[in-house]
């Protein structure tokens, strides 16, 4: 009897513990320490690897640098700026070499950091805070946005073009400024409607915003909202209007409405940035990658290509190459 | 403002408002019983996501929407086994279990979507017009032309309401929530009751998880509950413990979501952070002017030792 009561006592107490630490284990699945003196690099996303956009580009990015530059990885999915913190914090006391903040979000906590770990590098994507050991690497999207708003605005019926972002940060509201300085370049009475949901996960939220744009006569979109996007590229797909992928090639995820990307290659651009803190190169400085240097591109789904008329897509590529040139400079906000 | 935008409002309005009132219901249930379940949210996790995955190897919504309520069921019994056998305090199970879920969809989800993922699309519950109310002037078009579920939703609010106040299982479940001792003296099986509510909670938090994944949003994101379940719990507490109330305050929070939409569509010069306060707000306002005064189930939360 008084065993019984024990062992209930000890499924009373002890279990729950054990229920949370392994839940809590199952939601950062970090890679085991290995030997000392590889190169370590570490990525902490600001959401869920998994949403086949802009934290699906950096793990593949910090999987390339495993397997090319044989470095020890880490990745940890982080929300508040107090877990930045810590996590910053954590990687550089293990002695990690490089550690990446997924957004603009992660700088405050980066220049926090820094000091306390001169050894560490701490690198931002996005951002313009720059100390001895801390840079942002800063992808011109906003080049591939502004080709993409003077596609949507040349093609649309309407001359309405909407936007989905999750959250009005600066990389965010950039790439839809340049969307709509793109747009006003070809046709000045265009307009563009820009709507935030607030977060960057809540898919029916993405959906119903996208759809109350398509309401209000939109006829081609734009999505800056991570995993969210997906409930844009549901509403397009339901009311036939054509729809923007955005930081990875979307274009195969509907290939009847995503009719062009605009792509930020985050892999090749986390590769170089870790072979320049390996090679010990590294110079604070704000790390700029666009087209020229091949990171941002602008990609046409080609199931869709026959549906733009020749003399708009000539327009698009004269474009390229004035951006390419330098001759057309994108408004950044960043 | 044309009628068109009208119908389009209203219907986004319904459609926000039907997951929160599936979850605030099951709540509600819980709660009468004494019981307070932070885990809406896992629940409904686990839920969009089993939902998602039958219905996309299926290729059948109905047996997606089963499987949802099924997984939603099994985290019930799991939270059952913890507050009613080993009683455990109930808002640290809640806690866990919501981490539980999370953490158990993520993974799964990386497993076989692949660790970057991918845009699932799934078939869906298309809407089922009601004969005759269908031709209703706006009405018609937002209420009346929607999925099933959503009726459900509509439905469940009657049903529960009869439920608490006409049956004697209502009435079994309202004495354990507020005297357990005078229940069990009276003959009542107070985990008995107890574990039936907390049952029934997950079927509620099961149709709504189902219905976020395969009713509306039409795929699976990680966290993409986005916190509904602790906004269906707040629900609960402002309609006090009244399912129709809790239908009013669920309307009201969906039909303000789908008006904050509709402003940034119009390009309102608002700071968007303002915009998206407003179901927050016109709910806290609502809860606020109504003053009811009414008190929470005496037994709410706390485990009951027979003596």
């Amino acid at each position: 009897m008084r065993n019984a009561r024990q062992t209930r006592c000890f499924f009373r107490f002890l279990l729950p513990v054990v229920l949370m630490a392994a839940s809590a284990g199952l939601m950062q699945c970090s890679k085991k320490a290995a030997e000392n003196g590889r190169f370590k690099v570490a990525l902490l996303s600001p959401g869920p690897i998994s949403d086949a956009g802009w934290n699906a580009a950096a793990y593949e990015g910090l999987m390339l640098i495993q397997k090319q530059l044989d470095a020890e990885i880490s990745q940890i999915e982080t929300k508040t700026p107090s877990e930045f913190e810590e996590a910053f914090r954590d990687y550089a006391r293990r002695g990690f070499h490089l550690v990446f903040g997924h957004g603009f979000e992660f700088q405050d906590a980066a220049a926090a950091v820094a000091p306390d770990f001169p050894k560490t590098v701490f690198i931002t994507t996005s951002g313009n805070t720059v100390r001895d050991n801390v840079s942002p690497m800063v992808f011109e999207l906003e080049q591939a946005t502004y080709l993409a708003g003077m596609l949507a605005a040349l093609m649309s019926r309407t001359g309405k073009l909407g936007a989905v972002g999750g959250m009005e940060i600066p990389p965010v509201a950039s790439t839809f400024a340049a969307f709509e300085a793109g747009a006003k370049a070809v046709n000045p009475q265009v307009q563009v409607l820009v709507s935030y949901i607030g977060n960057w996960e809540d898919v029916g939220a993405a959906r119903q915003a996208a759809l109350a744009l398509i309401d209000r006569g939109c006829d081609f979109l734009i999505h800056n909202a991570d995993a969210a996007a997906a409930g844009v590229l549901q509403a397009a797909a339901e009311r036939d209007v054509y729809v923007f992928g955005t930081n990875k090639n979307q274009n195969h995820l509907d290939p009847q409405h995503v009719i062009a990307s605009c792509v930020s290659h985050i892999p090749q651009a986390y590769v170089e940035m870790a072979r320049i803190v390996q090679s010990g190169t590294f110079d604070p400085k704000i790390y700029r990658l666009g087209m020229k240097e091949g990171v941002v591109d602008f990609v046409i789904n080609p199931e869709l290509r026959d549906r733009i008329p020749a003399e708009i897509m000539a327009k698009i590529d004269e474009a390229r190459q004035n951006i390419l040139s330098g001759e057309i400079i994108v408004p950044s906000k960043q | 403002m044309d009628l068109n935008l009208i119908e389009s409002f209203l219907a986004a309005g319904v459609a926000l408002a039907t997951p929160l009132l599936f979850a605030a219901l099951g709540e509600l249930l819980m709660e009468k019983s004494g019981v307070i379940d932070i885990a809406l949210e896992g629940k409904m996790l686990a839920a969009a996501f089993f939902a998602v995955l039958v219905a996309y190897w299926t290729q059948s919504p109905a047996l997606g929407l089963l499987a949802g309520m099924v997984a939603a069921v099994v985290l019930a019994l799991l939270f059952a086994f913890f507050v009613l056998y080993l009683q455990v305090d109930q808002i640290i199970i809640g806690a866990g279990m919501n981490m539980l879920a999370l953490g158990l969809t993520g993974v799964l989800y990386r497993e076989l979507f692949g660790m970057t993922g991918q845009t699932i699309t799934v078939p869906t519950f298309s809407a089922w017009p009601v004969p005759l109310l269908r031709h209703l002037p706006v009405l018609g078009r937002s209420l009346f032309q929607q999925n099933i579920l959503v009726y459900l939703a509509l439905l469940s609010v009657g049903l529960v309401a009869f439920l608490l106040r006409r049956t004697r299982f209502g009435l079994y479940l309202r004495a354990v929530g507020d005297s357990p001792a005078a229940a069990d003296a009276a003959g009542v099986h107070v985990p008995r009751i107890r574990l039936l509510a907390i049952l029934l909670g997950g079927l509620a938090c099961g149709l709504a998880g189902a219905f976020l994944s395969i009713a509306h949003a039409n795929t699976f994101v990680e966290g993409m509950t986005a916190g509904r379940g602790f906004i269906a719990l707040a629900i609960v507490i402002f309609a006090r413990w009244n399912p129709i109330g809790a239908f009013f305050i669920a309307l009201l929070f969906g039909l303000a979501s789908a008006l904050q939409f509709q402003f940034q569509a119009f390009g309102v010069a608002l700071p968007y952070q303002i915009v998206l306060m407003l179901p927050y707000i016109l709910t806290l306002v609502v809860a606020a002017l109504m003053g009811l005064r009414a008190t929470p189930p005496q037994a709410l939360a706390r485990p009951y030792f027979r003596e």
